[in-house]
């Protein structure tokens, strides 16, 4: 019997030799490594008394020499740390899972547990598994506080009121970087049955018995007490310690089965010692379902025999069928989404993947704008993984298919209904290549925030949107109209060269040199070629700029517009500002707020370039600062999205603020329609950029205007009237993913078309403003 | 001029920042590469945007050549004595000697009791950093038989196992302004690290916590040089000096120059996270300092 895990190794090893056998397992090829907590770190903690003036003892539970585990460093009092151990070997190796084999609760509250484990994983990328030992009822009670706390997503403050933690009303998080995983370790009958029950796994052992956890668990032998085992020979004490596991499984079975739960989802790993045969060990584990083995040595040769065995791969031709690595219980399967195969996910994508029933589903469903219901997102940590969540997308022809960065688009379907979502939260690196020529290196999953603090020691900057959680790799494919733009230009317009992967898998390199027309796509047509890995862009040299927050009354809306415009149109280059204005309310004044930054440190520039702006109208409000472009585009928080419903917003693209635009505009604003109406600055050297040069082509317009609402039809019976006013769109902005013909003129269509024809024939990336390569003349 | 006789220590106190994950780790390996002295973190377990210090460190410190490393300061009541001193000694073996333990009687109980751990007043708090201390040595004490046995009202180890022994002769730097946690220091810690933020006459009250260290100390017959007086200092470089390390290194140089002459501070930790001002401060402070006071001191 077994459950069809694919059969893991690691090692099982002491503190002190964990330091140089964590980079050595790693190099055999080793799954695990599992450092033994020292007995005197589970004893003897000294922890606080709960409450009052009553004070818990823990300090009595192992007397100097006599310490439980005699084969291990449970004996040694000079043993150092596990968890110490653990964090430095996760600083030394890169792909290894780590462990602790048992760590000890109350002594250590599971509430730091918690934090602990969060941050090694976070640390580590994802490699951290939990075990932890203790009796029953405290185990309850601390898997339930470690879970909460590590489930970020969760709403409010975790709240446990249990009989032996009170925790009460803690932060969740930090969000760790994959679902740890949390086993238990013990055999008692009530154990197995709480593993059984909710945990993730069980770990015991056929060698000596671990040290910590409960004192009165024999973990090596339930049923067979010390006397018995003196009298019997090696063989026999063997086989009883495997009739052990069998018997506990049995329990776990039995009580996983009665919450509904299938057996598979407890992952058994069990600790064996060098000299056993292979034949034993495979036994173990297709007959016994043991899904991990670790082996207890603290030589590194003992350790390279173990993986170079070929254990693993008899394994598998004796359980063909075997489990993927993240099992799926039968609960969470069902809600999978039809026309997705979930179960040919490749192996590198299978741990970091969600789908609905998943945990993480509630974190990744949707976006800052919209809510969603994606069957599947992929979350690929390195390039290789990102070929492979496309190849795993190519497969899959008929589904909606959406690029994310991080999630804030307006317009793109970084979220979509049944289909699959491929993240690149993950490739979020910001690194300096070239202090020098200011060169610096950018994932697509960073934020625009991450980047500008990275940025500002140096004293750069890079504009980019207006807000610091937007992803660095949506804008920076579609333009980047930001704080700078009338000074700097767009967002592309400081890509030197990027890093992309086609539709085919294909990793190319372009620049003006390199793939010059795919360098030329990617800059304001980016989501039709390919996913950029990584940007790399030229910043500029940006010290304290002013920012300035003015508010106009705006009783006469087309008055105030056509000033403003103006205004901006007459201001130096280093001025670059929006302009917004909400849905008028009955019996309240109207106004408008004027968003303004002046690429300058000196006061009396930043004040005197402010006044025509502040001029559009009758000033109510102003707030003026000297500050950092970081400390202006650092405005988003760390929560994740959790939006529902969805948005209309319109885009247009305009040369001047004319009396008779502003006097549509003001109609479409009192219908009511709109709840959002808003105007970027854009010209200055965002002109002086060929039309040519870049996909994005409509470099000759002044301002970019947004608007949104909630029904289509409402927002276009006043947008309709505005449209002969404009000059192409912004496609960051519009949510009518036909208008292709609206988002680039004619040259530029026709050159997109020949390019999409040739780098993406079957038009994988197909979500946000499709080039069908199909349309069109041919 | 007062001068305990310390050498001086340089460092940086880094925010734990769980997001980018790496973030407080690079910044500790750009101090070390400076040459500076110290990397210490904060530590507030209760704040869920921060990572847990002691896995940061531990993780750090493997990443990290030279450079010391502390918290700045450990929160005792969310850490048990025994905990701390063992994963303390078991870090500096890994390091050949490179961690301190600062250690402060807790801050924020809100959060602290949020996380489960239980309120203490202020006098009660300082009451358990003394036991909790008392525990420490008693862990690092592997010459002397038998458990480590500390019977306090906060603290109750009876017979646990002692060790290990850190590799180096670790220093216990707590946080301290107020009298009773300073007469604690001067009989009991080996530095005091407070906050110059939290010094509301700015760097001229470190004169007040040095008497009643000083006057603790020879009271407990000890030296008031056993104990070093360190500084948690916030500034800010820039072209012309405006205050009080507000202008350009030189300015900052003579400015730290005169605590450490005046108030026999040994040991100034900039909190930062800023590469290019780790490396400022490496570059033309520290030495700039070490240069002033070494002209002065006899």
């Amino acid at each position: 019997m077994n459950y069809g895990h694919r059969l893991r190794l690691g090692a099982l090893v002491t503190p002190e030799a964990a330091l140089a056998l964590a980079p050595a397992a790693e190099a055999a090829g080793l799954d695990l490594l599992m450092v033994i907590p020292a007995a005197s770190s589970a004893a003897g903690a000294g922890a606080m008394g709960a409450g009052g003036d009553e004070v818990v003892s823990v300090g009595e539970v192992v007397p100097a020499g006599e310490a439980p585990g005699d084969g291990c460093a449970a004996a040694d009092p000079e043993g150092l740390d596990a968890w110490t151990a653990l964090s430095w070997a996760a600083a030394r190796t890169t792909t290894i899972k780590l462990g602790v084999a048992g760590l000890a609760v109350p002594e250590r509250h599971p509430a730091m547990i918690a934090r602990s484990a969060a941050s090694l994983d976070l640390l580590s990328g994802g490699r951290l598994e939990l075990v932890l030992s203790g009796e029953k009822t405290v185990l309850a009670e601390a898997v339930e506080i470690i879970r909460g706390l590590l489930d970020a997503g969760q709403p409010g403050p975790l709240r446990h009121l249990g009989a032996h933690f009170r925790v009460a009303g803690a932060q969740r998080g930090p969000l760790p970087a994959h679902r740890i995983p949390i086993s238990l370790t013990g055999t008692s009958p009530d154990l197995l049955r709480l593993t059984g029950r909710l945990a993730d796994g069980w770990l015991t052992t056929l060698t000596e018995p671990l040290s910590g956890g409960d004192p009165s668990d024999d973990s090596s032998l339930a049923g067979v007490s010390a006397e018995d085992r003196r009298g019997v020979s090696d063989a026999d004490q063997m086989a009883a310690r495997v009739a052990a596991v069998v018997a506990g499984q049995k329990l776990i079975d039995e009580a996983a089965a009665a919450v509904g739960r299938e057996a598979p989802e407890v992952r058994r790993t069990v600790v064996v010692a060098s000299g056993w045969d292979e034949k034993a060990l495979l036994e173990l584990v297709v007959e016994h379902g043991v899904g991990t083995l670790l082996l207890r040595t603290d030589d590194p040769e003992e350790l390279r025999r173990f993986a170079a065995a070929g254990l693993r791969d008899r394994a598998a031709e004796a359980m063909p069928v075997a489990l993927p690595d993240v099992f799926r219980p039968a609960s969470v399967r069902a809600k999978r989404r039809p026309g997705i195969d979930y179960d040919s996910l490749p192996a590198s994508l299978e741990e970091t993947a969600v789908e609905p029933g998943d945990l993480d589903y509630a974190r990744v469903r949707s976006t800052y704008m919209r809510g969603g219901a994606p069957g599947l997102v992929l979350r690929p940590r390195t390039v290789d993984e990102v070929k492979d969540a496309l190849a795993f997308a190519r497969r899959h022809p008929e589904l909606p298919f959406g690029l994310r960065s991080r999630g804030h688009g307006i317009s793109g379907r970084s979220t979509n209904d049944g289909g699959i979502v491929v993240s690149l939260a993950a490739l979020n690196s910001i690194e300096i290549l070239d202090e020098e020529q200011r060169l610096v290196r950018v994932g697509p999953g960073a934020r625009w925030m991450d980047v500008a603090q990275v940025l500002a020691p140096y004293g750069w900057a890079l504009t980019s949107g207006d807000y610091g959680g937007v992803g660095v790799g949506g804008l920076a494919t579609a333009g980047g109209v930001g704080w700078l733009a009338r000074k700097h230009g767009l967002t592309i317009d400081k890509l030197r060269a990027a890093e992309l992967i086609l539709a085919d898998g294909t990793r190319v390199r372009v620049s003006d040199t390199e793939n010059p027309d795919l360098f030329w796509a990617v800059r304001g047509a980016g989501a039709n070629f390919g996913v950029v890995t990584s940007f790399e862009f030229q910043a500029d040299e940006v010290g304290d700029v002013g920012f300035a927050q003015l508010v106009v009354g705006a009783e006469d809306p087309a008055d105030v517009l056509v000033r403003w415009g103006r205004a901006i149109e007459e201001a130096p280059r280093e001025l670059t500002g929006q302009l917004i204005m909400g849905r008028p309310r009955a019996g309240q004044p109207n106004f408008a707020q004027l968003m303004t930054m002046v690429d300058s440190d000196d006061p009396q520039f930043v004040v005197d370039s402010l006044q025509p702006v502040a001029a559009a109208g009758p000033l109510y409000d102003q707030n003026v600062v000297l500050t950092s472009y970081a400390g202006v585009i650092s405005n988003a928080s760390d929560a994740t999205h959790t939006t529902e419903g969805d948005v209309t917003a319109r885009s247009g693209l305009i040369g001047h603020l004319t009396p008779e635009f502003a006097r549509a505009a003001e109609k479409l604003l009192v219908s009511g329609a709109i709840h959002w109406f808003q105007i970027r600055a854009v010209g200055g050297a965002v002109a002086d950029v060929a039309p040519e040069a870049t996909a994005y082509a409509h470099r000759s317009a002044n301002f970019s205007v947004t608007v949104m609402g909630s029904s289509a039809r409402r927002v276009d019976a006043g947008w309709n009237e505005l449209r002969p006013y404009f000059d192409g769109l912004y496609i960051s902005f519009e949510t009518g993913l036909d208008r292709v013909e609206d988002a680039f003129p004619p040259e530029t269509l026709a050159r997109l078309r020949e390019l999409k024809r040739r780098h993406d024939p079957d038009n994988l990336f197909r979500d946000n403003f499709n080039i069908d390569p199909r349309g069109g003349a041919l | 001029v007062t001068d305990y006789g310390h050498d001086l220590l340089f460092g940086i106190f880094a925010t734990p920042t769980a997001q980018p994950p790496q973030q407080a780790v690079e910044a500790a390996v750009v101090a070390d590469r400076a040459g500076l002295d110290l990397a210490t973190f904060q530590d507030h377990p209760y704040v869920n945007r921060f990572h847990d210090t002691w896995t940061l460190m531990s993780y750090a410190a493997a990443r990290t050549e030279k450079i010391r490393l502390s918290g700045n300061v450990m929160s005792l009541p969310m850490r048990p004595p025994a905990v701390l001193a063992r994963a303390h000694a078991s870090l500096d073996r890994l390091t050949g000697g490179r961690i301190e333990l600062s250690l402060g009687a807790g801050a924020f109980w809100d959060g602290i009791e949020a996380m489960g751990q239980r309120r203490l007043t202020a006098g009660q708090s300082v009451e358990a950093l003394g036991e909790a201390i008392q525990v420490i040595r008693e862990v690092w004490d592997t010459s002397t038989p038998g458990g480590v046995r500390v019977k306090g009202d906060y603290y109750d180890v009876s017979g646990a196992k002692r060790g290990p022994a850190p590799a180096h002769d670790m220093k216990i730097w707590i946080g301290a302004y107020k009298p009773r946690m300073l007469r604690l220091a001067g009989r009991l810690a080996d530095g005091i690290l407070p906050s110059l933020s939290y010094l509301e006459g700015g760097p001229d009250d470190y004169a007040g916590l040095n008497a009643e260290i000083d006057a603790a100390a020879e009271k407990a017959g000890r030296a008031p040089s056993d104990i070093r007086r360190l500084l948690n200092i916030n500034g800010t470089f820039a072209t012309n000096g405006t205050g009080f390390l507000q202008g350009p290194p030189e300015q900052w140089a003579e400015d730290l120059a005169g605590v450490a002459l005046e108030q026999g501070v040994s040991a100034f930790i900039l909190a930062t996270d800023n590469p290019a001002v780790i490396e400022l401060y490496a570059a033309e402070v520290a030495p700039a300092v070490r240069d002033l006071v070494a002209a002065e001191r006899p």
